[in-house]
């Protein structure tokens, strides 16, 4: 049994990890989440980082030791949706008193664990340890292997007290925990070729249920979700899934690296959030799946599936298209979610003015910079005064980003959509990004959104919070290269590399007309083939710009 | 037995017992006559079709569950929003016992209200010894400091002349010659409660303005600087003319609220009964002549008083019980406009709050389908606030609507893309409703107490605003007017939103995987 500080050496050195990768020898032992900084607000610490990391398992009693802080603030916050089990709403705590911190809480915690399994007989304890009995050197590995044997119930010890660092430290402290007393103690009960691993993917609001039924109908099993929807024997057992899918990288990617070290499951980082990211997935588990040993034909049957329900995403989406022309979004948010949302919302025809990178790895971060062109605007930290300058001074016309900015957004007269975990709606997949398209098109046209831009309207000083857009239209007419330049950059085909400028010039020369020439001539859209409606717009527009213009630039 | 002496149960446990559900089950099968439970199921289905709605609208003598009362009700309402101010009503009465019960169950606190009590006798020979007997009696008990008479149906059909009535007591001397008797007269068979109102107030107004029917001269105008205000039948009167009187004194106005009956209908309990309480004073009443303008809160509660006032040399303005942000914007202004006052930076404050809470939650809201119905006013001020959320007022009803009240409704849908579906009702009924509301479902109701039946025959959740609400306690003292009514009518909405998702969300194991903590 590893101790906790050469556990957080590990994860220092995590090598899947791009942006740990690029680190001298120096900078990594600093560790790999920046420390808080003194007197700025922050967000959670590694308790709860690795809290909401395994709290989905549903039918697992998850036990906080400690104080009532930890737990009484917290408790049942996660909106992860359970299929069955509902042990893991119910909120358990040794609810330390100072007693317990003179004398230790060992006893305490041996005590409560065996009521809980007295009482509620879950599929495993995971004690979670904070600050307080960490601090005091309550050795919850000791205690829970006592209870462990004792009671004949797994009883997992979850190392990850609040002060040693982030809430996303902490994430991958609890997948560490999984990958030492967890995965690989059970067998399942039956295996297929079809079996994959979702990691890092906690069922929000449900989402995972909107992209379930396609594999259902594909005939891959999710053998075990970490941990949306999750079942203990599940994870146990984990270890014989054929593929894994890495959903959220920045939380869990060390699970996936080790359990591909360990046993031979290759993962891919994909999402769901958008129809290409979808598809995308959707395609790359098949294929998984195929070198592992599955029959060939299920790509097939994967591309038809793709295919229709693409083509049922697209249709609806479309009918929002007019509606977004000329619509702006900055993206605020953490995780996994940034780049994939941006594709996303560049489905739907939105214009992306900026998106925050706090959370991003390298890799996140360049797959921004292909998405939005090389004048992507990423937000690396940012302060709420900041983001509200942002706001005022982008002048885009939604923010979409988790409910700790909302208020921000709203003293900003901005309209505002949650896409973080307290949200109402599961965006998942291609179900998902249609109803995220709905919700954003319902908070655009909200009419109180007008009563928020606008003072009193006996206001007679008219307080002009925009900047004046002559003078912007001006400065950009001085300095025309720049822009143009990057308009041009502005990635079309993402798996061939290929930008506007590239298409617009070979349209211009070789007058093609058709997604086919293109492909021909440039490469693009041989990929994923997803970037062939934006050809056909572009095509679409170049025809619209008139005869003599061409001729111009071809002379 | 299911109760004995040791445990005596009440009506929701009691005939839940097996004796009881015995008992009827046998007067059922034997008296009742009962029909095949699959045809009634059949009927019952029926009447949520198309095919029924159509015949439901073609409907010409009937009215079904009306949601309308009467000009009376209307008329003690205003009277008793006077100083020492004894209602008394002409006629029979059974009526007036409705009046102060419907008034008391909604504003949970007495009314006081005296009848002439006509019997067959009067209604053959006319009412006016009972007129007589009546305000002699009605004045010694209850020592009144004016006397407000308006009639019930019975007087009117035999025609008893209120104004020669009065004057006769006066002479027989019934009470003082000097007593303030006005009168309306207010026949349920013309109009509606909010007719009543109105009637009322012009009566009391042309008394103590146009000398007082010939026994003083008539006030000469000398305009001032005052207000005066007057809110029409509200059920959310206690805590609207509360707010109002609040939103004057911060602007700095003088101020006169006509049949302000706040504290009548919220007296304290401190031991002391009190019969009258509050109320615009008399000298009041008589002096709102001189005043700059009058602002009527609801158009269709003050359409004779308004042109009554205007033809007395002043400004008058009204509004369609306005809620929400722009309509109370609108009504800011105007006040602003008519007294030169500024807007101060408190009530901004309460708009700018006001205006966070609905852009924190109108995601909740937004898209959602509304049934309306009450009078013709709130139903206007509702709607408006609506769409002002970005929520659809499907159906809007009022019984006692008209034609020009479903032209103004109109009007305010085209105003905006949320009302593009969206339709008015004048004259139907709440039996017309529950066709709508099968054929064209919405996702909640407003409406009054009565509502419940839709609510429970439709499945659509209703949300209580409105006049009566008897099954629930006290929301009549919370404003709905003014930026922090707004917020109150917002919280009620919202309630009732998020009720209805735990509501949809909480069978164990099944749907409570959306029975969040945080929405």
């Amino acid at each position: 049994m590893s101790s906790l500080s050469a556990t957080l050496q590990d994860i220092f050195n995590e090598p899947g990890c791009a942006k740990n990768a690029n680190k001298s020898d120096v900078e990594r032992k600093k560790g790999c989440t920046k420390q808080p900084q003194p007197g700025a607000a922050a967000g959670g610490c590694a308790f709860d980082g690795a809290k909401i990391a395994l709290q989905p398992f549903t039918d697992v009693a998850h036990l906080i030791h400690g104080p009532i802080a930890c737990e009484g603030n917290s408790w049942d916050n996660r909106g992860a949706a359970s299929s069955g089990a509902s042990i893991w709403r119910t909120s358990f705590t040794t609810d330390m008193t100072e007693t317990d911190v003179v004398f230790g809480g060992e006893k305490r915690l041996y005590n409560a664990i065996k009521e809980i399994i007295g009482k509620y007989k879950p599929a495993a304890v995971f004690v979670y340890q904070t600050c307080v009995p960490a601090m005091i050197g309550d050795d919850i590995d000791i205690v829970c292997k006592a209870a462990s044997r004792k009671f004949r119930k797994p009883v997992i010890p979850i190392n990850a007290p609040g002060f040693v660092g982030s809430k996303n430290l902490g994430n991958k402290l609890a997948g560490e925990a999984l990958l030492e007393h967890v995965i690989g103690t059970e067998e399942p009960d039956y295996t297929t070729p079809y079996d994959i691993n979702m990691i890092g993917e906690y069922n929000l609001s449900g989402e995972l249920w909107q992209i379930k039924p396609l594999l259902d109908e594909l005939g891959i099993r999710i053998l075990s979700c970490i941990s949306g929807d999750g079942r203990y024997h599940e994870v146990a057992s984990s270890h014989r899934a054929r593929a894994a899918m890495l959903v959220c990288s920045k939380s869990m990617i060390n699970v996936a690296r080790r359990m591909e070290e360990r046993y031979c499951i290759p993962f891919f980082e994909g999402s769901f959030y958008g129809i290409q990211d979808s598809s995308a997935s959707l395609r790359e588990i098949a294929q998984l799946l195929v070198r592992r040993g599955a029959p060939e034909e299920l790509i097939g049957r994967t591309e038809a599936v793709i295919a229709r329900e693409e083509a049922r995403a697209w249709a609806a989406i479309r009918q929002y298209k007019p509606r977004f022309a000329g619509k702006r979004a900055l993206l605020i948010t953490g995780g996994v979610k940034s780049w994939s949302v941006v594709a996303a919302l560049q489905e739907a025809g939105l214009e992306l003015v900026g998106t925050s990178v706090k959370k991003s790895t390298e890799e996140d971060k360049e797959r921004i910079k292909e998405l939005m062109g090389l004048d992507a605007h990423m937000i690396e930290d940012i302060s709420a005064r900041e983001m509200y300058k942002m706001l005022k001074d982008a002048r885009a016309d939604i923010m979409l980003s988790g409910g700790k900015s909302q208020f921000v957004a709203l003293k900003a007269a901005m309209p505002w959509l949650d896409i973080n975990q307290e949200r109402s709606h599961a965006y998942l997949g291609y179900v998902g990004i249609v109803k995220l398209v709905e919700e954003i098109d319902k908070a655009l046209f909200n009419p109180i959104w007008e009563q928020l831009r606008q003072p009193a309207p006996w206001d007679t000083v008219c307080k002009n919070t925009h900047s004046d857009p002559m003078g912007q239209a001006a400065e950009s007419a001085s300095h025309p290269t720049p822009a143009e330049r990057a308009r041009r950059s502005k990635r079309i085909c993402f798996c061939k590399r290929v930008d506007l400028g590239t298409l617009e010039d070979a349209i211009r020369s070789h007058g093609l007309t058709t997604v086919r020439e293109i492909r021909q001539k440039t490469n693009a859209s041989g990929g994923c083939g997803a970037c062939k409606s934006r050809i056909r717009h572009i095509l679409a527009s170049s025809r619209e710009s008139s005869a003599p213009a061409v001729l111009d630039a071809a002379e | 037995m299911a109760q004995n002496a040791e445990r005596v149960l009440d009506h929701f446990e009691l005939f839940r017992g097996p004796e009881y559900q015995q008992m009827l089950e046998n007067k059922k099968k034997m008296f009742e006559n009962p029909r095949d439970p699959a045809e009634v199921e059949r009927i019952r289905e029926w009447t949520k079709t198309r095919e029924y709605r159509d015949k439901n609208f073609a409907r010409e003598a009937l009215t079904i569950n009306p949601a309308k009362a009467c000009q009376p009700l209307g008329a003690v309402f205003a009277s008793v929003g006077f100083e020492g101010t004894l209602p008394f009503v002409h006629g029979s009465q059974g009526c007036v016992a409705y009046y102060r019960s419907h008034l008391s169950r909604h504003f949970k606190e007495p009314t006081s209200c005296v009848s002439s009590s006509m019997t067959e006798d009067a209604a053959v020979f006319g009412g006016l010894n009972n007129m007589i007997d009546g305000l002699a009696n009605s004045y010694n008990m209850y020592k009144p400091k004016m006397i407000a008479v308006s009639t019930t149906c019975m007087a009117e059909v035999i025609g008893d002349d209120l104004n020669a009535f009065i004057k006769t007591s006066k002479e027989k001397g019934s009470v003082p010659a000097d007593l303030d008797v006005p009168f309306a007269h207010t026949p349920a068979f013309v109009g509606s409660h909010v007719t009543g109102y109105d009637n009322a107030i012009k009566g009391i107004l042309e008394h103590f303005w146009d000398g007082k029917a010939g026994t003083a001269p008539k006030l000469e105008r000398k305009p001032n600087d005052k207000v005066n205000f007057i809110g029409g039948f509200d059920g959310y009167a206690v805590g609207n003319l509360r707010e109002i009187k609040r939103i004057f004194e911060v602007m700095g106005i003088q101020y006169t609220v006509l049949a302000d009956n706040a504290d009548v209908f919220d007296t304290p309990t401190d031991g002391e009964f009190r019969m009258y309480d509050g109320g615009t004073s008399l000298e009041d009443a008589a002096n709102a002549i001189h005043a700059k303008a009058t602002i009527s809160m609801q158009q269709w509660c003050t359409e004779k008083t308004l042109p009554f006032i205007a033809e007395h040399g002043q400004e008058v303005v009204s509004f369609n019980y306005p809620l929400g942000v722009s309509a109370t914007d609108e009504f800011l202004m105007a006040l602003s406009r008519i007294t030169g006052k500024e807007i101060p930076d408190e009530l901004a404050r309460e708009r700018g709050r006001l205006v966070d809470a609905i852009a924190d939650s109108n995601a909740h809201i937004h898209g959602k389908k509304f049934a309306i119905y009450g009078d013709p006013d709130v139903c206007h001020g509702l709607a408006a606030f609506l769409l002002e959320l970005g929520a659809e007022p499907t159906h809007v009803l009022s019984t006692n609507g008209n034609k020009a009240w479903q032209e103004k409704m109109e009007a305010l849908f085209a105003s905006s893309p949320f009302g593009q579906n969206c339709h008015a009702y004048p004259g139907r009924d709440l039996w017309h409703l529950r066709s709508l509301l099968f054929t064209e479902p919405v996702d909640f109701l407003i409406g009054n107490t009565y509502g419940k039946y839709l609510e429970r025959d439709t499945g659509t959740p209703l949300i209580r605003i409105g006049f009566p609400v008897f099954d629930r306690h006290h929301h009549h003292r919370s404003p709905v007017w003014g930026y922090q009514g707004g917020l109150n009518v917002l919280i009620k909405i919202l309630d009732k939103i998020f009720d209805e998702f735990d509501k949809n969300a909480n069978i164990p194991g099944k749907t409570d995987y959306s029975f969040d903590i945080i929405r």
